[in-house]
């Protein structure tokens, strides 16, 4: 079964960004090898169904504020983090979508979920395995994008 | 014209809200839903001329909502706007009776387009 890569990640991330978080094209996501520091922010969707796994982006403390200030249109001091809960998720949202339409009829999409503070790094995904990964930053902070498929997909069951 | 714009992220309301100024079509009158159940309620309680409703929202989903008003009778113009733009989720949501499916991300030019023709 063909699983997304990396280059399906840019594309999306490249539509995303235009669409809601640098509509001038002036302040695009960087793609960088460079491996993120421990996120402060990470959200996720889950797809279930004729493909299972998770859809993950992660953030810098910054880089979620300043994503939420772009999507609602404010300044970046002026967001609550329930408006970073609602705005990163959102946007894991939006991302897992277009990934979900690289993948075989029948899957499903969760609601996202978030995770803030430093429970954010302890994030585990114990039954799955990392398929692709875009890392890089916008706005000189830290932002990553990764795919993980259930281990058992992963063995061909 | 009266729309309802039914999505579980306020982010989100706030920027369809928002394209639908910069496609042109201001001063409409808008009313927001932030579940299925709400959007069902607030369709029939309000009776929009429009609703743009996101497919996947905690109560109801978009396609469940869109169903129940067309069992009871209400066939106010339907349209969804959705991360999910699947060749199977078009095909449910035109047997339901959505007149359309914008996929997230959406800019202004694609609301312009699809919704000129409802809209004016």
């Amino acid at each position: 079964m063909s699983a997304p890569t990396t280059d399906d990640l840019h594309a999306i991330t490249e539509q995303v960004w235009l669409s809601y978080l640098d509509p001038e094209g002036v302040n695009p996501f960087l793609p960088s090898p460079d491996a993120p520091p421990s996120p402060h922010v990470i959200a996720a969707v889950s797809v279930t169904g004729a493909w299972e796994g998770h859809v993950v982006m992660t953030f810098s403390e910054r880089a979620a504020e300043l994503s939420s200030a772009a999507l609602l249109g404010m300044g970046d001091d002026e967001v609550t983090p329930d408006d970073i809960a609602d705005a990163v998720g959102e946007l894991v949202n939006v991302i897992g979508g277009n990934v979900k339409s690289l993948l075989p009829d029948g899957s499903l999409l969760s609601l996202p979920h978030v995770v803030t503070g430093e429970s954010a790094g302890n994030t585990r995904w114990p039954a799955a395995v990392e398929v692709c990964r875009l890392q890089g930053s916008w706005q000189d902070e830290k932002i990553a994008i990764s795919v993980w498929t259930s281990k058992s997909a992963g063995e061909g069951a | 014209m009266k729309i309802l714009i039914a999505d579980d992220s306020r982010v989100m309301r706030q920027i369809v809200t928002r394209t639908l100024r910069q496609a042109g079509f201001s001063g409409h009158d808008l009313v927001e839903a932030a579940d299925g159940r709400q959007a069902h309620d607030l369709t029939i309680s309000e009776k929009p001329d429009l609703v743009l409703s996101d497919w996947n929202m905690p109560e109801m989903t978009g396609i469940e909502v869109l169903r129940a008003l067309r069992a009871g009778g209400v066939n106010v113009p339907f349209g969804f706007v959705t991360s999910e733009g699947t060749d199977e989720m078009k095909q449910m949501a035109e047997q339901a009776g959505a007149l359309f499916l914008i996929t997230k991300p959406f800019t202004a030019e694609t609301f312009a387009d699809v919704l000129g023709p409802i809209l004016g």
